[in-house]
């Protein structure tokens, strides 16, 4: 303590930071907070970057604060800021620079970046890029106006926003996936046939079960890709979105770090007062229990909340984060998809309806009693009611053929 | 600042006669009269709902406003604010259509204009001093009341029904 009043560190200015300085400020007034971001921008809605290649926001339209319930006050703002390492000993992090900033309660919220594959040659060329930062969106705009063909490697949302952003942009898009069918971490190949269409329609070109051996350059950067079955693509501007490891980079004597800063029920670390959330904590799935890494907004946000609660003063435990929690609408389908929706091979109880408009699929533990997975495509409706069916663990015998038909609402609860 | 009025559901005195539902599109349409209304393209929406719980008791669901909104928190696009009289709304211009709020909506109570392709829900109607479901509520099933006055009401309806029950 100085003077009575906390400080809090915050390293990391996306989701998780943020939502967790918010929290703090709105239980501790007087203590000051400090956020570090290794980005030279202010924080903005990371999900919100392929709208900055479409051209149809600018990045000012992006900014957090003063927006939602994100109002950026009281706090000190550091950007271009890298810490370098955890001095625990010392309760203080080590920038780059450096300086030594002294803490009495840490977040870790240092997020994620891209995982670059290593089988892939040539992603270093000019003109290849990994969709994760304003800076690599305002490098891809750049690059499009030269550009008349974009390869996206990779079938994950993310990548599928940009091949949109790009479409609109006028480039012609070809999606290379390995996987049989696209969004593979959303949902099964025979799931996607909605999706697969409209995609299709969109104009998107789509190969699948293919992966990419190496890029190709010539005089102005990339000029195609090889694919590992000999076809060669030519393209000027490559997307990679092969999902995102945790910023574990950090120099660090005694955090413990399993694949991701693990983080307990109420987000504390196995050092006391330094806490982590968001992406690059290690938490828990509340349906299987088992320790899990997730690379999702909606999950930073509510991990970032619990945890500047809890350094706040107020204990709060974390209810958990669903491996998958992903709403949106890829061209004119919407879907939702969360919890446990790979089914193939295990023995879970699924049910599936689908019809020309409309698919969805309900999967129940093997035992039938409890919700564990649901994915809506096209009418997603009353969506909400299903995660916390999910998340709750709640018995469904009653309500069990309203969920199968898609007929539950939150009466049920009650009535 | 003065305790704000919310919108309370006395769920026994609901008939479902959807009126509720009615007056909303209304509210909500461009014309803001019923004949204009339907005959509107796209078609008015109305953010409240009235669904029947088995056997066929009818129970008007809408926009909570929750103190701890998930929409709101969860939003990917800032979108969802609170506004200083505590009503939770979503910003169309800065809405994308992404349908987070859908589904982390623990009510099931916000909707998806298609065709604008943004979100909707209950904004207890801002230019109405008392919003136009409660207004058309013809049982008044659908109340608004400051949550003191809402509850002092459930105290003296509680009271006076042990006082009949007692003989008294």
């Amino acid at each position: 303590m100085s003077g009575g009043t906390n400080r809090y560190v915050i390293v990391g200015a996306g989701a998780a930071g943020m939502a967790a300085a918010e929290a703090v400020r709105s239980l501790d007034k007087r203590g000051s907070v400090t956020v570090f971001s290794d980005e030279p921008d202010p924080p903005y809605f990371r999900p919100l970057i392929p709208f900055l290649i479409s051209g149809k926001k600018r990045a000012v339209d992006m900014a957090m604060s003063g927006q939602g319930p994100y109002s950026g006050e009281g706090m000190d703002l550091k950007l271009n800021a890298r810490i370098r390492a955890i001095d625990c000993q010392a309760r203080a992090v080590c920038m780059e620079d450096g300086e030594k900033i002294a803490y009495d309660r840490l977040l870790i919220a240092t997020g994620s970046r891209s995982r670059i594959p290593g089988e892939i040659e040539g992603t270093s060329i000019e003109g290849v890029f990994a969709p994760r930062t304003l800076a690599s969106a305002r490098a891809i705009a750049a690059r499009v106006e030269n550009g008349r063909h974009a390869v996206m490697l990779g079938g994950g949302l993310l990548n599928l926003k940009v091949a949109f952003a790009l479409l609109e942009c006028g480039l012609k898009v070809t999606l290379v996936v390995k996987s049989p069918q696209v969004l593979s971490q959303l949902m099964e190949p025979e799931d996607t046939f909605l999706i697969r269409d409209a995609l299709n329609r969109a104009g998107l070109q789509i190969i699948t079960g293919a992966g990419a051996r190496r890029i190709l350059s010539g005089s102005k950067g990339v000029s195609g890709i090889l694919l590992e079955d000999g076809r060669e693509i030519s393209c000027e501007l490559v997307c990679i979105g092969k999902g995102v490891e945790p910023n574990v980079g950090f120099d660090h004597e005694s955090i413990q770090v399993d694949g991701g800063v693990v983080a307990d029920n109420f987000t504390r670390c196995n050092v006391s007062d330094v806490y982590a959330a968001g992406d690059v904590a290690v938490t828990f799935d509340p349906i299987t229990g088992g320790r899990i890494v997730t690379g999702l907004w909606t999950s930073a946000v509510e991990m970032g909340r619990c945890a500047g609660l809890n350094m706040a003063g107020r204990p709060t435990e974390y209810g958990g984060a669903l491996g998958i929690l992903n709403a949106t609408q890829v061209a004119d389908v919407a879907f939702v998809s969360m919890g446990m929706v790979h089914t193939k091979g295990r023995d879970f109880e699924t049910h599936v309806c689908g019809s020309a408009g409309a698919y969805r699929k309900l999967v129940f533990s093997p035992d039938g009693t409890k919700l564990v997975g649901v994915l809506l495509v096209g009418d997603i409706s009353r969506a909400g009611l299903y995660r916390s069916v999910i998340r709750e663990r709640m018995e469904v015998s009653g309500i069990k053929s309203h969920i199968i038909n898609h007929t539950l609402h939150y009466g049920h609860f009650i009535g | 600042m003065p305790e704000p009025k919310e919108i309370f559901v006395r769920v026994d005195r609901c008939m479902g006669c959807h009126s509720c539902e009615l007056a909303c599109a209304v509210e909500h349409s461009s014309s803001r009269s019923l004949y204009g209304a339907i005959s509107e393209t796209p078609r008015p929406k109305n953010r409240v709902y009235v669904e029947f719980v088995p056997p066929s008791n009818p129970i008007p669901l809408l926009c909570r406003h929750c103190e701890d909104a998930p929409c709101m928190h969860a939003c990917i696009a800032g979108a969802i604010v609170r506004t200083e009289e505590g009503v939770v709304i979503t910003r169309s211009d800065k809405c994308i259509g992404c349908w987070t709020c859908v589904m982390v909506c623990p009510y099931g109570v916000i909707g998806r204009h298609l065709e604008q392709h943004k979100a909707y829900r209950c904004d207890r109607c801002p230019d109405r001093s008392l919003p136009a479901c409660v207004d058309a509520c013809p049982t008044k099933a659908l109340v608004y009341l400051t949550a003191g006055d809402f509850s002092k009401g459930v105290r003296l309806t509680a009271s006076a029904g042990m006082l009949t029950g007692q003989g008294g």
